[in-house]
């Protein structure tokens, strides 16, 4: 035993320090950076492109899957029926032209000819049925399945039709099959879609297939030369997963990764003073289909009131929050539509920051500070509030800016932020809260029925402000039922000025979409159309001297 | 002895019996399933499918009703799958009739978390150990108070701060190391010893950071040992016999000096299967405490429910082992051992 543990110290150091060596030296896998990044290089295939996600998709068969995550990675891999172009106008994917029936009822989809899945067996349009029957079986409990429960009898004529046929028209069902991914029945067959080795382990039809998933790290994906809509330009995709966003950008600064989505402050403060960031970064914003807003819980007193919910809307100030937790990068918003879409109504205009005629509206629907402690009271109770939100933090700092403009008009708000899965089923399910402060991201369809429909109350249901105007309701039918785009704008215009005028929630913000894409990659689209600057990614290219040196596979 | 063992083995069984009946009603009082995550919130997402999802996984019945299931599943050592990552098995890999193997998230979780905690706690020992001693012959000394310095100052630091800054300086800056993740992408392509020299290099910062943070409890405890058994008798007894100083510190005195760190390290066992939620999401690393978090996060309850039971029984076994250590070491305990 003499001397062991000096020896030990010995070793030990011996050791350390070939794990330093060892961990030393890692390639330099940056092109030279002389090279012009500015320089206009002419279209290329080839080239790898990585991007990075916070988290792991838990499968690839999106309809099950649900999270965003999913479809972020299916999206490459497999086809819908249709697809919306650039300008959010609705086309055909799968399908070379579809057909609405003279009552509305029945559409009929033409499948392109000669499809083949990435094995080479044939796409048919018993696929496509195979795919309905699967979202709508019993057994399949997918989130999306609502809409095509709707489908009363789903038919296969021939090999490239495929005609569906609703109890009654339903204006948002072409927008439910741009949404759902088209399965392959041969793989597919028999299987237990909640647990099927599939979905780790996936055949599309689209640009991509999935070649190597390993768990917890990353997913490459590479071109797929059975693509039904031609081969797109860069030939492989990998998705790293890297849970902090802070460690993505430093992955972003190393140049290990092309491109991710940004908060306002890396957008407009951290990038722009960093000059070796900027030469290689391009920043793109773009704006998304959501927003965030401040609703009210209408069944509880003095909310039911609309003076008191005009009051309050006049009390906040929208740009101050734009410009404090957005940077400005939002825009202040007044209908529950992407602003420059069709339906966006451009004659409304939101509710302008009036500190006195918030406090004149209050006056009259009866709140005085009659005890002259600077809160507004009426029967004798002080009016306050709590504000419930999630732990987001960009919710949480609209939140206390609000809760200063209304201290200003004499009302008490208190704020409360907890984490997700708490805060729905303690507040939102049970209805239990006053004002929440939250997000809506919508799809393309004007349709949202499901948010401001009257009968959309119950536990679970996303009315839970408890929205009841017997106007709104009628138009959210009309809506449904109008397969015709223009009077279904109109509809919907109609629609989003009856609800700013009732203001049963407060639209805070429409936040810019952020992203940096490094300039090696070419072919994006700026300013970026209404789809967003992804839309034509399979254009996108690397030149080959901009390209890394260190993944050659 | 065996019988000991054998007793403290069978002890275990109502242990986490009872360990698993109290984590089950915790998890359950907390609002909120598998079906309040994000599509909760998507208003194409129906209330239906929810409730059909609730049902598919029995969350509809009462809690006790659960409990029962799910203890009928553990007594064939089925740990259940997954809610959350399409049915994963919770434990071990599963084959199914068409001979696709599923792993186990805990499988594939555990050897990372595993590799990078013991790494690391080798290292801190490492250093540790050689610190503690030099820091106890130099009591008061300048080598004491600086390496006492240098232990609190890593001792205070956030260890998520040091990890970005140094990913920062280490891997934007000089491009030395990786800075997340645990391999390279093109690892599949590398030979032997270029696989070991990308493992080794992704390993280094969430294996270093945690070390020099965690050195500080360590070296006090072996210089504090070391103060002690300094001033024993049999150590003047030795110096008296004129044994030189090399054999009386590192033959006498520092058997003795390392006996509470056979504790220590008994005590470290949770943490070197459960892993650091925050290391290994800086660092991209799929291991045990990333995998719990968010388990707990999307209220995924066998996953839950499995991490804790494997946990505790991985727990209770190393606490069986360091008490059989300790008697190994000190003759003295399993004098005490063998009688009882």
């Amino acid at each position: 035993m003499t001397n062991s543990f000096s020896g030990l110290s010995k070793s030990a150091s011996i050791v350390l320090v070939t794990f330093i060596i060892a961990a030393c030296g890692s390639s330099d896998n940056s092109p030279s950076a002389d090279l012009d990044l500015g320089k206009n290089y002419p279209s290329e295939s080839g080239g790898t492109l990585i991007s990075a996600m916070t988290g792991e998709p838990s499968g690839l068969i999106s309809m099950i899957a649900g999270e965003s995550a999913s479809s972020a990675i299916s999206s490459n891999i497999f086809n819908s029926l249709l697809k919306y172009d650039k300008n959010l106008e609705l086309e055909g994917d799968l399908v070379t032209s579809w057909e609405i029936s003279s009552d509305q009822k029945t559409i009929t989809f033409k499948l392109k000819p000669n499809l083949k899945w990435a094995d080479n067996q044939p796409l048919t349009s018993a696929d496509v049925l195979f795919t309905w029957q699967a979202v709508t079986d019993e057994k399949t409990a997918s989130p999306y399945a609502s809409d095509f429960q709707l489908v009363k009898k789903a038919e296969t004529p021939d090999p490239l039709t495929f005609t569906v046929t609703y109890e009654q028209a339903y204006a948002p069902a072409l927008d439910s099959w741009a949404g759902l991914q088209i399965l392959p029945k041969h793989l597919l067959q028999g299987q237990d879609l909640h647990t099927t080795s599939f979905a780790r382990n996936p055949v599309g039809s689209h640009y991509y297939k999935l070649d190597r998933w390993t768990h917890g790290e990353n997913l490459k994906l590479s071109r797929n030369p059975n693509s039904v809509l031609g081969q797109a330009k860069i030939d492989q995709l990998i998705t790293r997963i890297i849970p902090d966003n802070s460690a993505q950008f430093l992955e972003l600064m190393a140049d290990n990764i092309d491109y991710m989505g940004l908060d306002p402050i890396k957008f407009s403060r951290i990038i722009p003073a960093r000059p070796e960031l900027q030469q290689k970064l391009a920043l793109y914003k773009e704006l998304g289909n959501s927003y965030t807003y401040m609703g009210f819980n209408l069944k509880h007193k003095p909310f039911d009131d609309v003076r008191v919910r005009h009051a309050i809307n006049y009390a906040i100030d929208k740009q101050e929050i734009i410009d404090g937790v957005y940077l400005g990068l939002g825009i202040n918003i007044a209908s529950p539509y992407k602003p420059g879409t069709r339906w966006s109504n451009p004659a409304l205009t939101p509710y302008p920051y009036d500190p006195a005629k918030a406090r004149a509206l209050l006056k009259e629907a009866g709140f005085a500070d009659t005890d002259g402690d600077g809160i507004l009271d009426r029967d004798g109770k002080p009016f306050a509030f709590e504000i419930v939100t999630n732990q987001n933090k960009e919710r949480e700092k609209s939140a206390v800016l609000i809760q200063r403009r209304l201290k200003d008009i004499g009302i008490d708000v208190k704020i409360r932020a907890i984490e997700w899965a708490s805060f729905i089923s303690r507040f939102i399910k049970t209805g239990d809260f006053d004002v929440v402060v939250l997000g809506w991201g919508l799809g393309l369809d004007p349709d949202q029925f499901n948010i401001w429909h009257s009968s959309q109350q119950a536990p679970g249901q996303f009315n839970f402000i408890g929205y009841n105007n017997p106007v709104v309701d009628k138009l959210l039918e009309q809506g449904r039922l109008e397969l015709d785009p223009d009077k279904r704008m109109k509809i919907y215009h109609e629609f989003a000025r009856t609800l700013l005028q009732d203001s049963p929630i407060i639209y805070l913000s429409a936040g810019y979409g952020l992203t940096a894409i490094h300039k090696r990659v070419k072919g994006i689209d700026d300013p970026a159309p209404p789809a967003g600057i992804g839309h034509n990614s399979q254009d996108w290219y690397i030149p080959q001297p901009l390209r890394r040196n260190e993944i050659s596979q | 002895m065996l019988k000991y063992i054998i007793k403290r083995v069978l002890w275990m069984i109502p242990l986490l019996i009872g360990i698993s009946l109290i984590s089950f009603f915790i998890m359950h009082l907390a609002p909120g399933d598998i079906t309040s995550n994000e599509t909760a919130f998507n208003p194409k997402a129906s209330e239906e499918s929810r409730q059909k999802l609730r049902e598919m996984y029995n969350l509809d019945k009462p809690v006790i009703v659960q409990y029962g299931l799910w203890l009928k599943r553990l007594a064939t050592l089925d740990f259940g799958k997954s809610f959350a990552s399409h049915q994963k098995p919770v434990f071990w890999q599963t084959t199914d009739k068409d001979g696709n193997v599923t792993k186990g998230l805990i499988q594939e979780a555990l050897p990372i978390t595993l590799m990078i905690n013991l790494l690391g706690l080798a290292i801190t020992l490492i250093l540790a150990i050689p610190l503690g001693i030099i820091a106890a012959r130099k009591y008061q000394g300048w080598q004491d108070r600086s390496i006492t310095l240098f232990n609190f100052v890593g001792f205070s630091i956030p260890g998520f701060w040091l990890s970005l800054l140094l990913m920062y300086w280490l891997g934007v800056v000089n491009n030395w190391f990786p800075i997340s993740g645990l391999h390279s992408l093109n690892y599949e392509s590398l030979d032997t010893w270029g696989k070991i020299k990308d493992s080794l290099s992704h390993l280094f910062l969430p294996v270093v950071i945690p070390s020099i943070t965690g050195l500080a409890g360590i070296t006090l405890f072996v210089k504090n040992g070391m103060l002690d058994v300094l001033h024993q008798d049999y150590i003047t007894t030795a110096r008296a016999k004129g044994l030189n100083e090399h054999k009386v510190i590192y033959t006498h005195a520092l058997r003795n000096a390392l006996l509470p760190l056979i504790t220590i390290i008994g005590l470290s066992i949770p943490g070197l299967i459960g892993g650091s939620v925050i290391a290994e999401t800086i660092f991209a690393i799929p291991g045990m405490g990333k995998l719990f978090y968010d388990a707990v996060l999307m209220r995924d309850f066998p996953v839950v429910m499995g991490i804790l039971t494997i946990g505790s029984a991985l727990t209770l076994l190393g606490n069986l082992l360091a008490d059989l250590m300790y008697a190994w070491a000190d003759p003295r305990v399993r004098r005490g051992v063998v009688k009882g």
